[in-house]
């Protein structure tokens, strides 16, 4: 009889401090924002430089060196880069990527060697079909971008290539073993 | 617990009912379905049907060769990604006779724990709204939550991680993350207690899970459970700490195991407490690791086009659900020649047909939730 009386007890009491917890919440700050349109800035501004949001690529500063292309273990880029005869210089036919298979693993933005495929922080890509969710870069074929020995002197490209060049820096480097 | 039905007639024969327990139920944590053999309110037996999220992973090995499969440990156990990621670094790594510089390894084992609490909360909180409580499957997310952030902004994805790589890790810490991850978990500590009185000492969550589905350690044994499942049944073993990988043996840390403090050793409560216990040594091997993290390269030098010399090796870590051992066997190609993953889940699904008899229907759900199934890591 006792030991009855005691359970009703105990589990009122134990009942009474969870609610006492609950309770103490109601004074707290919220933890939740109101999505999307709530908060003074953007929500992808406010991700970090790593985020791995949809591809984007800087057709100025790509070499077409397929790189990004064999590292997918999904084959979802697509790249046709032919030389062409008359003036020796790559051409960019085709890069396509496909949003809808790709998995945001981040492993064709490692090997860019100028860090022209990166992943932004843009997560927004719902669409209504498959096929618009192909991301097609190429309209018309381009050369590819080919570096100069003394260093990009085209203010054109300059903005673009140091914007590469500060992504792949987030990459730890082996070559120099400074690690950063 | 098991039950004794007294009813008058005895002697009258009762129908058996057959009942389907998923596939799409909320408390199997995924697609798993269970075949529910029963005498009224208390099964006969449950049988696991498996293979509902079978997506052959293994297979995929075989055809993306090594670093492009990196990605797809993460949906070996999507709770859990860091420890597969690990499990297939440290396989290839042995395979190619490739050594991980210092910082690497406390890299890998920082994001490893992180991984590991993360798990944990999500087990605690389910457990709970499993068994009815709802508000703190809320706060334990919230913190989820918090560890996604810092997940996030290491390697820049908040589920599918993709962290690590052959060789070491992918990313630095970014400035400043060590006094950030520190300070959060200073602010985790008391959180944690919070749960505890919020959900473990509830007297009304103890008596559903106190004495209920008891294993005993000779049990446990026998059913090859591992990691805090046999903890909890008081086996003392924990692979960082009785065969130390990467960088385990220089931190400082307890192995908790289950006591039988509300009922016996091995039951339910036992089971949840244990992940309880293990997210305050996650926490006390995460201040040593981001104290101690020496500086230097995080990445060795690994060719693009890896091709591992022919043989085969057998790796284990300590995932958030226990041991996951890789066997991974190469020909000398740029593909594996096979994979092989052995999960925790896995060998929790096996034991629950056995406990299941005389246990009641609603009983099942705290079985479940407590053993941490999670169904991608039984199918792969």
């Amino acid at each position: 009889m006792r030991v009855y009386f005691h359970n009703i007890w105990i589990s009122l009491a134990t009942a009474f401090e969870g609610m006492s917890i609950t309770f103490s919440h109601l004074f707290r700050k919220p933890y939740t924002v109101q999505y999307p349109d709530r908060i003074a800035v953007r929500v992808q501004d406010t991700l970090p430089y790593r985020y791995r949001g949809i591809l984007e690529v800087d057709l100025e500063i790509c070499t077409g060196c397929l790189a990004c292309e064999r590292a997918c273990p999904i084959d979802c880029i697509r790249i046709d880069a032919k030389k062409d005869m008359q003036t020796k210089e790559m051409l960019l036919n085709r890069f396509d990527i496909d949003m809808a298979k790709c998995m945001y693993c981040g492993l064709c933005s490692e090997p860019c060697p100028t860090g022209s495929i990166h992943h932004t922080r843009e997560f927004e890509g719902s669409d209504y079909s498959l096929e618009s969710l192909v991301k097609r870069f190429v309209k018309v074929p381009v050369p590819a971008y080919k570096p100069k020995k003394s260093g990009e002197d085209d203010p054109a490209i300059l903005p673009i290539l140091e914007r590469g060049m500060r992504y792949i820096d987030e990459f730890a480097d082996p070559d120099d073993g400074s690690g950063a | 617990m098991s039950v004794e039905i007294e009813v008058e007639g005895q002697g009258l024969a009762t129908e058996e009912m057959t009942l389907n327990m998923g596939p799409q139920h909320p408390s199997t944590h995924g697609v798993l379905r269970f075949i529910v053999k029963a005498d009224g309110e208390v099964m006969r037996t449950a049988i696991p049907d498996i293979g509902y999220l079978h997506r052959s992973i293994e297979k995929i090995a075989e055809k993306v060769g090594w670093h492009g499969f990196m990605p797809y440990t993460d949906r070996v156990d999507y709770v859990a990604a860091m420890t597969a990621n690990q499990g297939w670094g440290m396989a290839s790594e042995k395979l190619a006779g490739i050594e991980v510089p210092k910082r690497g390894e406390y890299c890998r084992t920082i994001a490893g724990e992180l991984g590991r609490i993360c798990s944990h909360l999500l087990a605690i909180g389910a457990t709970g709204m499993d068994i009815g409580a709802i508000t703190p499957f809320t706060h334990a997310l919230r913190e989820r939550e918090m560890i996604n952030d810092l997940i996030e902004e290491l390697c820049g994805a908040r589920l599918t991680y993709n962290y690590m790589r052959i060789g070491g890790v992918a990313w630095d810490l970014p400035p400043g993350y060590q006094e950030k991850v520190l300070e959060y978990l200073d602010h985790l500590e008391p959180t944690i207690h919070e749960i505890n009185d919020l959900l473990s000492y509830n007297k009304i969550y103890v008596e559903r899970l106190a004495n209920v589905a008891v294993v005993s350690p000779a049990m446990a044994k026998n059913f090859n459970l591992v990691g805090p499942n046999l903890r909890a049944s008081g086996v003392k073993y924990d692979l960082r700490k009785d065969q130390p990988y990467s960088v385990y043996d220089e931190f400082e840390f307890d192995v908790p195991i289950g006591e039988g403090e509300m009922g016996q050793v091995g039951d339910c409560w036992d089971r949840y407490m244990m992940r309880i216990k293990e997210v305050f040594e996650s926490i006390k091997i995460l201040r040593q690791a981001l104290r101690q993290i020496p500086d230097g390269p995080v990445i060795a030098k690994v060719p693009r086009n890896l091709k591992p010399p022919a043989g085969d090796v057998h790796v284990r870590v300590e995932g958030a659900r226990g041991d996951m051992s890789w066997y991974v066997a190469s020909d000398g190609t740029e593909f594996p020649y096979r994979v092989h993953i052995r999960t925790g889940s896995w060998t929790a699904m096996s034991i629950i047909q056995e406990l299941s008899r005389g246990l009641m229907i609603a009983d099942l759900v705290a079985v479940i939730a407590t053993f941490d199934i999670v169904a991608p890591e039984v199918d792969r």
